[in-house]
């Protein structure tokens, strides 16, 4: 792929990446969130058309590819999600598309595709998958394994794995990185996608950084220590965003305890202090929007305990948590964090309308005063207090969801990507909230894929690698390389031993 | 390399006891739906000693002929749109069709016309209905549920324009031997049901083109990146259901010798028979088969409360209660597996 060029609605994703990847390799591709990764890979897929830029494939050049084309050269793609129909047989599953059929009759040839499954899928894994068992059945590392026989079965030239470990435990991991060596040594061609660097080093013969949409070096990950990949990968524009604040740190608001769920995150233990910014970042996979999620009250833990101000809690359900004065800020805003089709107002007041009723009835003026005041405190962006959310800008969104729980002066909040999709103008006003909020006593922990935004805001840091809590850092004595590092596995020293 | 690569056939225990939940929830649930049926025949056979008699359940079989015939219409819709009831595919035209299409052919037959013409009219009535509601859910991209509402009213006003809101009688060679018994003393109507149950079941459960449609239905991303043409798979389900519409219509004028008014309160009817329908998968979706068998549960629950003295309106209670069961189970088993 050759001076690759794309852009989405004035964002440029990809600004003239190089891409070569020799025959029979293993090439890796890495990157932090955002450099460029899948947009190159969708346009490989021809999922995606290229602005400038052209690929060049067994010696033959194209401006652009199609899905059928891209098919038609053995390009095959396994993705991160699982294209596969979760009430199908294994063998129903692999065929479909190119069923067996009996004689030249129109007719399934259920038996000849339960026998061609079995013996597909040993011949190359070596392994015995339950043929007759159906797909949501399977372990999420058996589904894998269908998936990337049903690319085999298309005699594929070049395999492309987007991630494909991240919902895998290690053991399947490992099952899957022994596969994948055993494909090439059949002499096939594979691109692998990954945020884990030590799956990198232990695969790739090659491995590409992106860094804001441009290749920024090809080298080989043996040779080249996992530290210097890293710091290939981390962007260094420090900017001035990050407002600066006094903290008064005082006694333990949030202390979560020995928290498990299993297949997500084990022995997940901190504590949120008042008047403190506790930043919990991660890669996909490692956990950390599960265990958000968990404390949001919208999915269950398996074991482990909470405290809120002392007090053991359990949120069986997000209202649980909103009782016990929680803020909770969704990352996902148009689903969870804010009604599109209410007003600024009803937004704002949602979740604190008793403070402004009396006998039942809401108090208009005093509802409208108190709104009021926080739309210029937060300095939202809105023609008028009734203007409905949808109208506003994301950033703004997202201030408005923020504004709905400063109404109840929370003590505890709990943020998940706050400035996901926002503004820069927005981000800074978001920080500085956020920091008032820390200075006016409550406790904070956010949620943020964003290494500089944790080190600009936050007091400590906590990383988690595959389930855990690899490492807690001083936001004042460390670096974005060495937290990239933490989140990637690539100081394994500093890491627990994987489950 | 080999060996630790042989122990991927290993389910991780932890991950194997909640799935194998999930699956003995689903074994329980179709085991109880059968154990259901089969007691129910139990004790209206104990309780009513003509119910197991041949010429009842030809009867029956009769009587479930127009309720099976669209059923089947709605199941693959449903199988081809995905079985979520909001989202997934639905026909709602489908009994004011038959009502449509039943006009059409008294009509035709009123003015003097054969079978032969009425026929293929009505037939080409039931492909249009069918097509238009292609169109509407698949070329403009309307919901399946507000699609075929819309369709539904369009049929309903048609049939009142052209009947006036009364019956037509009708009479004809074909109308005449379709009531009559055929081969087993089992009337020909009963016969059609029959027939059309086991062509659908051949071509939905074993045919490439039927796997096809379910994988459409199921995880429509996973259809279209194995290179299948969705569109044309979803279109097909809603002709099919339109050709279904116009055969219960023929089978149901010959059954009462003339079109009748109201024929749209079949349709939830035929919305709950096809639902029903899931509990005796052994993947909880729909199938023929699984329809085929609640028609028949429905039938035969309706013939021995009217066999055993009961007011049959207890019917519409028990199928009420039938089909929260079924939509909570399926929920259930759903919920166990994501």
């Amino acid at each position: 792929m050759h001076r690759i060029v794309k852009s989405f609605g004035g964002v440029r994703a990809l600004g003239g990446a190089d891409l070569n990847v020799q025959a029979g390799t293993i090439h890796g591709l890495v990157g932090q969130n955002g450099a460029g990764k899948s947009t190159l890979i969708k346009i490989l897929a021809g999922i995606h058309q290229p602005d400038a830029g052209s690929i060049e494939i067994a010696g033959q050049r194209y401006n652009h590819l199609t899905p059928h084309r891209a098919e038609k050269l053995g390009l095959h793609f396994i993705h991160q999600d699982r294209l596969l129909v979760p009430t199908f047989t294994v063998g129903e599953a692999l065929f479909l598309g190119s069923e067996p059929r009996v004689g030249p009759l129109p007719l399934l040839n259920r038996r000849r595709m339960k026998r061609q499954a079995a013996e597909t899928i040993h011949n190359y894994f070596g392994v015995e998958l339950p043929v007759g068992a159906l797909i949501g059945e399977l372990t999420p590392a058996q589904q894998q394994i269908v998936q990337i026989t049903r690319a085999l079965l298309r005699s594929p030239s070049v395999l492309v794995f987007d991630e494909p470990t991240a919902a895998l435990v290690k053991p399947e991991a490992d099952r899957l990185f022994e596969s994948i060596q055993r494909l090439r040594v059949q002499g096939l061609t594979i691109v692998y996608i990954s945020h884990y660097l030590n799956e990198i080093a232990m695969l790739c013969d090659r491995v590409t950084v992106l860094r804001n949409g441009v290749d920024v070096g090809t080298v080989n990950p043996r040779e080249v220590p996992s530290a210097t990949l890293v710091s290939m990968m981390v962007a260094r524009d420090i900017d001035e965003m990050f407002p600066k604040r006094v903290a008064t740190i005082g006694e333990p608001i949030l202390t979560v305890k020995k928290l498990c769920r299993r297949r997500a995150f084990t022995d997940v233990s901190f504590t949120v202090r008042r008047g403190e910014i506790v930043g919990i970042t991660g890669l996909v996979g490692s956990g950390v929007k599960e265990l958000v999620r968990s404390l949001f009250g919208l999915i269950h833990v398996d074991s482990g305990k909470l405290a809120i101000g002392g007090r053991p809690i359990h949120l069986r359900s997000p209202s649980v948590a909103v009782g016990r004065r929680l803020a909770l800020v969704p990352e996902n805003r148009r689903k969870h964090g804010v009604a599109l089709d209410l007003s600024v107002r009803e937004n704002v007041t949602l979740a604190s309308l008793q403070q402004y009723s009396r006998f039942g009835f809401l108090q208009l003026a005093r509802e409208a005063q108190a709104v009021d005041e926080l739309i210029s405190r937060l300095s939202v962006r809105t023609p008028h207090r009734n203007t409905a959310v949808r109208h506003l800008s994301g950033g703004n969104q997202q201030k408005v969801a923020l504004a709905k729980w400063l109404s109840r002066r929370s003590s505890l909040y709990i943020l998940d990507e706050p400035t996901v999709g926002v503004d820069i103008g927005s981000k800074v006003e978001i920080y500085r909230l956020i920091g008032e909020l820390a200075e006016q006593g409550a406790g904070i922990l956010t949620l943020s894929a964003d290494l500089l935004e944790l080190l600009g805001i936050c007091d400590r840091i906590l990383v988690m690698y595959r389930g855990h809590i690899a490492r807690e850092f001083s936001a004042a004595a460390t670096n974005s390389d060495e937290l990239l590092a933490c989140a990637t596995g690539a100081d394994l020293t500093a890491l627990p031993v994987n489950e | 390399m080999d060996k630790s690569l042989a122990a991927l056939g290993e389910p991780i225990p932890n991950a194997s006891a909640r799935r194998s939940a999930a699956g003995w929830l689903s074994l329980l649930i179709r085991a109880g739906s059968l154990f259901a049926f089969a007691s129910v025949m139990l004790y209206f056979a104990i309780a009513a000693p003509f119910f197991l008699t041949f010429s009842n359940i030809a009867n029956v079989l009769e009587q479930s002929t127009i309720l099976g015939v669209l059923s089947f219409g709605m199941t693959i819709v449903m199988i081809g749109g995905g079985s979520n009831v909001i989202t997934g595919g639905i026909d709602l035209s489908l009994a004011n069709n038959l009502g449509l299409c039943a006009a059409v052919y008294a009509s035709v037959l009123r003015n003097g016309q054969p079978d032969t013409v009425a026929l293929s009219l009505t037939l080409a009535v039931g492909l249009a209905v069918g097509s238009l509601n292609a169109v509407a859910v698949v070329g403009l991209g309307i919901l399946p549920l507000i699609a075929t509402l819309s369709v539904m009213n369009i049929c309903a006003g048609f049939e009142l324009v052209l009947t006036q809101n009364t019956v037509i009688p009708a009479t004809s060679p074909l109308l005449s031997s379709l009531t009559d018994n055929g081969p087993l003393g089992i009337s020909y109507l009963a016969l059609v049901l029959l027939a059309l149950a086991v062509i659908l079941i051949v071509g939905v459960e074993f045919t490439p083109l039927g796997l096809r449609l379910y994988a459409v239905g199921a995880y429509r991303e996973a259809a279209r990146a194995a290179g299948l043409y969705v569109q044309s798979y979803i279109a097909a389900s809603y002709l099919i259901s339109g050709v279904c519409g116009a055969i219960g219509a023929v089978l149901s004028v010959s059954l009462l010798n003339g079109s009748s008014t109201g024929s749209g309160a079949m349709l939830l009817s035929v919305v709950l028979t096809a639902l029903l329908g899931a509990i005796f998968s052994r993947r909880l979706v729909p199938t023929i088969t699984g329809t085929l068998l609640s028609v028949l549960f429905i039938g035969f629950l309706i013939n021995g409360f009217q066999l055993t003295n009961v007011s049959s309106y207890w019917v519409n209670g028990v199928e009420g209660v039938l089909i929260l069961f079924v939509v909570a189970a399926t929920s259930l088993v759903r919920r166990g597996e994501s």
